[in-house]
């Protein structure tokens, strides 16, 4: 039984990486996009390594995945939208469950 | 000269192993199973033992366990006793104390009990083992808003990409999973894979403190990487190799002779490289989040950082991986400055098995190597146990401002001296 590994391997990274790069573009939260967007890049340097350029692979892994995404999140979270799903503290008070305090400052 | 353990490899090693092992089960089977005797489908399976790609599966497996049991197990423990027993030490205490003849089960507690062995004036040496334990019986928690699978990636991509460092980490010449032509770029690159990872632990804990923290190692990290990465070219305009072991390698020619002490051609012997080896050593202690640069998880204003809301094991993975990069980050810096694994033999015993004479060296190779490195961390521990936490923004200054003028500094004085130093009167 003589199974070509490479292309298993080649298939394998394909299909996580065109998976990966559909979930970038529907992922609802900006984050797990950046999430999926770094798993894509990891995926096509697989793909250079198994084009047995190793130099290349290295370098995206160093660029791309160290240093690209960290770069996306900063900017997401710099532009303060909204990323955690935080209650503000008015919103707590103006609640239907909650009765409104009198009395208090 | 001096000689290493594992030679000439670990793999090569691991092969010899597993093929003696296969070869005894194979004979052992053949044996019994005659052909014609009713039990002969067996003698398939003796073959199959021996066939060459299950032994080369099963080395590189054997091959792989043995490095992250050395460096994930072994020297993760030794690594962390050594900071807790010296921090102790310089605080003017005696640290962890705690002694084999304390556990409460049969052997010991009957043998401290029959010879009154004092229970708790040890060496201390275990205690990270029961505190792992205690980790491991912890509660997993999960918080309400997190997100949890973000929340429960977050940890194994660290870890993960920690690990993957002792993929191509030398501990001597033959102590090595795999010895890539440029070993020392994938180690740098595992290295920088970990700001994503916190990154995301810290946001998706759901949690301020958290957020803040991974956003402070993050830009931290990022930072650091920068000059690192510089230093490093700066050494590479010596080395001219990206191989670890060749790196190692051209530093174990002579340098000068110093009466008679041999003084080995160090990389932090020469001028631009020095100035590289101060960048490297303060960059890698910012990697490393040791306390001068550990404003991502100031205890006092950020609780734990951007691990505050993890617990039980996954605390402790993400707390032992501090440790692991910490081990990491010293063994780097003796590979590529201090000489890696290079180092005077005395005398080297030569027991004669048959008629072969196999030589072992009394200090071998990766004695030396753990030597420096422990060293070397003890010098980490030192500083970060001595001097006060650094400002959020003085980090990011002393990173941008001052480290990476350095290192450019250092490139052009290496290409400078690379090319001209010979014409020079051999200046380096």
């Amino acid at each position: 039984m003589a199974v070509d590994w490479q292309l298993a391997a080649f298939l394998i990274l394909s299909v996580l990486e065109i998976g990966g790069s559909i979930m970038v573009v529907t992922a609802k939260k900006l984050v797990h996009a950046v999430f999926w967007l770094a798993l894509t890049l990891v995926t096509i340097g697989g793909i250079y390594l198994l084009f047995l350029s190793e130099f290349l692979f290295l370098i995206q892994i160093l660029v791309y995945a160290g240093a690209v995404p960290v770069l996306f999140l900063f900017g997401i979270m710099l532009t303060r939208r909204k990323i955690m799903e935080e209650v503000t503290p008015g919103e707590v008070l103006e609640g239907p469950g909650e009765a409104p305090r009198e009395g208090l400052p | 000269m001096s000689g290493a353990l594992v030679s000439p490899d670990l793999f090569t090693l691991c092969k010899v192993l597993i093929t003696g092992i296969m070869k005894i089960q194979s004979d052992a089977i053949l044996a019994g199973a005659p052909v014609g005797s009713p039990v002969e489908p067996l003698r398939g399976l003796a073959y199959f033992l021996m066939e060459d790609w299950f032994l080369t599966f099963n080395a590189w497996m054997i091959a792989i366990t043995i490095m992250v049991t050395w460096a994930a197990a072994i020297q993760l423990l030794t690594m962390m006793w050594i900071e807790r027993k010296f921090y102790s030490r310089l605080q003017d205490r005696y640290g962890i104390m705690i002694s084999i003849w304390s556990l409460p089960f049969w052997p010991f507690s009957w043998w401290a009990k029959r010879r009154n062995k004092p229970t708790h004036r040890g060496l201390g040496y275990l205690q990270n083992v029961a505190d792992g334990v205690k980790l491991l019986q912890k509660e997993n928690i999960t918080p309400a808003n997190a997100d949890s699978a973000m929340f429960h990636t977050a940890p194994v991509l660290i870890a993960s990409s920690t690990v993957m460092i002792f993929a191509a980490l030398p501990f001597s010449e033959g102590f090595v999973i795999a010895n890539m032509p440029m070993s020392l770029l994938f180690i740098l690159a595992a290295f920088s894979l970990a700001p994503l990872g916190i990154l995301i632990a810290g946001w998706a804990s759901n949690n301020k403190y958290t957020l803040i923290g991974g956003m402070r190692a993050a830009a931290q990290l990022m930072a650091y990487e920068i000059p690192l990465l510089l230093a490093v070219v700066a050494l590479l305009m010596y080395a001219g190799s990206l191989n670890v072991i060749d790196i190692v390698h051209k530093q174990e020619a002579l340098l000068v002779m110093l009466g008679p002490i041999p003084i080995p051609a160090w990389n932090v012997f020469s001028i631009p490289q020095f100035i590289g080896f101060a960048v490297f050593l303060v960059a890698i202690m910012a990697e490393m989040e040791r306390i001068p640069f550990d404003i991502p998880e100031a205890e006092a204003e950020l609780v734990e950082g951007w691990l505050t809301e993890y617990s039980g094991m996954r605390f402790g993975l993400l707390f032992g991986f501090k440790w692991l990069r910490a081990l990491a980050g010293s063994a780097l810096v003796v590979i590529l400055y201090l000489g890696g694994w290079s180092g005077p033999v005395f005398v080297t015993l030569t027991p004669a098995v048959g008629a072969t004479v196999i030589p072992i060296p009394i200090i071998p190779h990766e004695v030396w190597f753990l030597l420096k490195v422990y060293l070397l961390f003890l010098l980490f521990v030192w500083v970060s146990w001595s001097v006060p936490r650094v400002r959020i923004d003085q980090i990011l200054n002393i990173g941008w401002k001052r480290l990476i003028p350095l290192s450019l500094l250092a490139i052009l004085l290496a290409a400078y001296l690379a090319a001209l130093g010979p014409a020079l009167g051999g200046i380096r």
